[in-house]
């Protein structure tokens, strides 16, 4: 179980091409998740600091327009090389820092660089349209795709790696310069990327780090020149960013909860149902946004499926993400946990059934770990409070319906609206399902969503404040905009 | 004898740690009985084999990085670890004919382990199990191979 450092120090910010000690007297700690142990101290940068950060981009903003995309373009390729080089370290560092599995936390890399390799592409993906005589005869018209300036993201904990690389690489690409706030609970991974885009040959102030909390995300809605955030987080947080940065006149794609129900039909193939279904509710923990977290059995197959779910949740085995046979990890914090184990009392006392229960669980040689068990509660009613909010914890609520009918009707209540599977044999019930179920990501036999990167991270209602989602031609669209050119010769 | 850590195959990664371990303990056998004095007759085979159980390992390395998809993070319970441990206690001052001998027997249970691995594999990671099949089919070579000599 090789970490690829034991304690990562006090981080600095990366800043016009070099690297700052923040003079803030605001540090926090970074937790290992896993163990309890410290790996890290999280300086909490000034205003002050994220201005000077916003002026750098700023100044490198225009020769960085200039560079020609093909150019841009191979700068991407060389990083994709220094991820692929490091592959293993970043991994590693995201399962110390997160708490997930080396797998996950493999999968994770993968689909991070995958956003670069698609960024890398931006020479045919940012060209505009023009039509001869467009305007009238004579007279043509152009649509170019410009930059804009300087853009910021503000990270969530449940994805180091990925998350931010929704939007930087697009960004940067197109011709914009950036600045990445992480998550206060999980900058290692990013930090470490930093040290690769360094080395990939970006020019300074291109790409930028900055560490801390509000102050910092405060600082990047409301400085003017600053043109758009992008933001993943819980839905009260996401509206608020939404509010706050259009304020402020910025464009905004701000993800927000979600509350994923995974419907079961009568006709599924339930022993591969049960198995694709375990990563989504159990992977990361539970705390994907795209995780499961409503079970709804449709018709005569509820106590079946129930028993085969509770045999394939009892084989889950739970430890340190490093360790190659565990299963799942733990949750973030010890805040997290609580709550995450008040979630299932509240249920407990509101009638539901605990058939597997996590909240005493405990990894033999990682007690100071926020581990809390794969959790079953059945008798689930569509108005318990379990039913309705995030829980964001390995937690299943498993609830009987008599239709599709009564399953989307469920859905459709909730306001969120991120992510909806079914499972069936039948072409039709699926068609019906992806056609009516108002969420932005469906999986059909699939339980976590999540789409590749040449495609948006979508969502629905609270889900998602916006219009232009992260990833792919979402993204394109989102960092740069069209500029339309009449021209006429005399 | 070559040190191998074989866990418990309960996730796509360990599977692929097993195979990787695999490969390495094949690998180190097949050093250790090219030098074998008595056994010199078949040391440019098992450098080759060594040779190539190396190159497997990389491709074993390539499919853990490309091959995974959180989509695909299903658990694995049907492998059980004690079916496909190999014993890489190289034995000392064998002929060509006890080495081939022992070396074979690396060479079925890798089959076997491949074989199923890509059977379990194939409706979870269609890609790695193509990987799977391809190195069991290869330790079957392998051991006939090694029969012949």
């Amino acid at each position: 179980m090789t970490e690829v450092k034991k304690d990562h120090g006090k981080l600095q910010n990366y800043v016009n091409g070099e690297w700052i000690d923040s003079t803030s007297d605001k540090v926090i700690d970074i937790e290992n998740p896993s163990t309890g142990g410290i790996i890290g101290k999280l300086p909490m940068s000034t205003a002050d600091e994220t201005k000077a950060a916003i002026e750098a981009a700023h100044e490198a903003w225009w020769a960085w327009r200039e560079t020609p995309p093909i150019t841009r373009a191979r700068v991407m390729f060389k990083l994709k090389e220094l991820m692929e080089r490091n592959f293993e370290d970043v991994a590693r560092i995201m399962v110390q820092e997160q708490g997930k599995t080396i797998d996950e936390a493999r999968g994770e890399t993968r689909r991070t660089i995958e956003n670069v390799e698609v960024a890398a592409g931006i020479p045919s993906l940012m060209m505009g349209y023009n039509l001869e005589d467009g305007a009238a005869e004579g007279i043509d018209e152009d649509a170019i795709i410009s930059p804009l300036g300087v853009f910021g993201c503000i990270c969530p904990f449940n994805f180091p790696a990925m998350i931010p690389f929704w939007f930087w690489p697009y960004a940067v690409a197109t011709g914009n310069t950036y600045i990445v706030k992480p998550s206060s609970q999980v900058p290692l991974t990013m930090n470490y990327l930093a040290k690769l885009i360094e080395q990939a040959g970006f020019p300074p102030g291109v790409l930028n780090v900055v560490n801390g909390s509000h102050e910092v995300s405060d600082t990047m809605m409301e400085h003017p020149k600053v043109k758009g955030i992008s933001f993943v987080g819980s839905s009260p947080v996401a509206k608020y960013i939404y509010k706050h940065s259009a304020e402020y006149g910025k464009r905004v794609q701000a993800q927000g909860g979600a509350k994923n129900s995974l419907v079961v039909m009568p006709d599924a193939n339930l022993d591969r149902t049960v198995a694709n279904m375990l990563a989504s509710y159990y992977g990361c923990a539970g705390q994907r946004c795209l995780a499961g977290s409503n079970m709804v059995a449709v018709g005569n197959i509820a106590d079946t499926l129930l028993k085969k779910w509770v045999e394939g949740t009892k084989k889950i085995k739970m430890g340190y993400g490093l360790d190659e046979s565990v299963n799942m990890g733990p949750v973030i914090s010890a805040k997290a946990k609580k709550k995450v184990i008040e979630y299932i009392d509240g249920a407990e006392q509101a009638g539901a059934k605990v058939l597997v229960d996590g909240r005493n669980a405990k990894v033999p040689g990682y007690e100071k770990g926020h581990f809390v068990g794969p959790t079953v509660i059945d008798q689930v009613t569509p108005d318990m409070k379990i039913a309705k909010e995030e829980v964001f914890g390995p937690v299943v609520s498993y609830m009987r319906m008599e239709s599709m009918d009564e399953a989307l009707e469920f859905i459709h209540k909730s306001p969120f609206g991120n992510a909806a599977s079914v499972y069936t044999q039948s072409g039709k019930t699926a068609r019906e399902f992806r056609y009516r179920c108002q969420c932005g990501n469906i999986g059909i036999n699939v339980g976590i969503v999540a789409a590749m990167a040449y495609f948006p991270f979508a969502g629905y209602k609270d889900s998602f404040f916006g219009d232009l989602h992260g990833q792919g031609q979402d993204a394109i669209k989102f960092f740069t905009d069209r500029k339309v050119v009449i021209t006429r010769w005399f | 004898m070559v040190e191998c850590d074989f866990p418990e195959c309960t996730t796509f990664g360990a599977v692929i740690r097993f195979a990787l371990e695999l490969e390495k303990g094949a690998a180190g056998v097949y050093d250790e009985l090219s030098v074998e004095p008595k056994a010199a007759s078949a040391a440019e085979t098992f450098k080759a084999l060594s040779a190539a159980h190396k190159k497997r390992g990389e491709l074993l390395e390539f499919t853990r990085r490309e091959k995974l998809n959180e989509m695909i993070l299903e658990p694995i319970s049907e492998l059980k670890r004690e079916n496909y441990i190999i014993d890489t206690r190289t034995p000392k001052g064998v002929d060509a004919k006890a080495a081939a001998k022992f070396a074979s027997k690396i060479e079925e249970i890798s089959a076997n382990f491949y074989a199923d691995s890509a059977r379990i594999a194939k409706n979870l990671m269609a890609e790695a199990a193509r990987t799977m099949d391809k190195l069991g089919k290869e330790n079957l070579t392998n051991k006939a191979k090694l029969e012949a000599l």
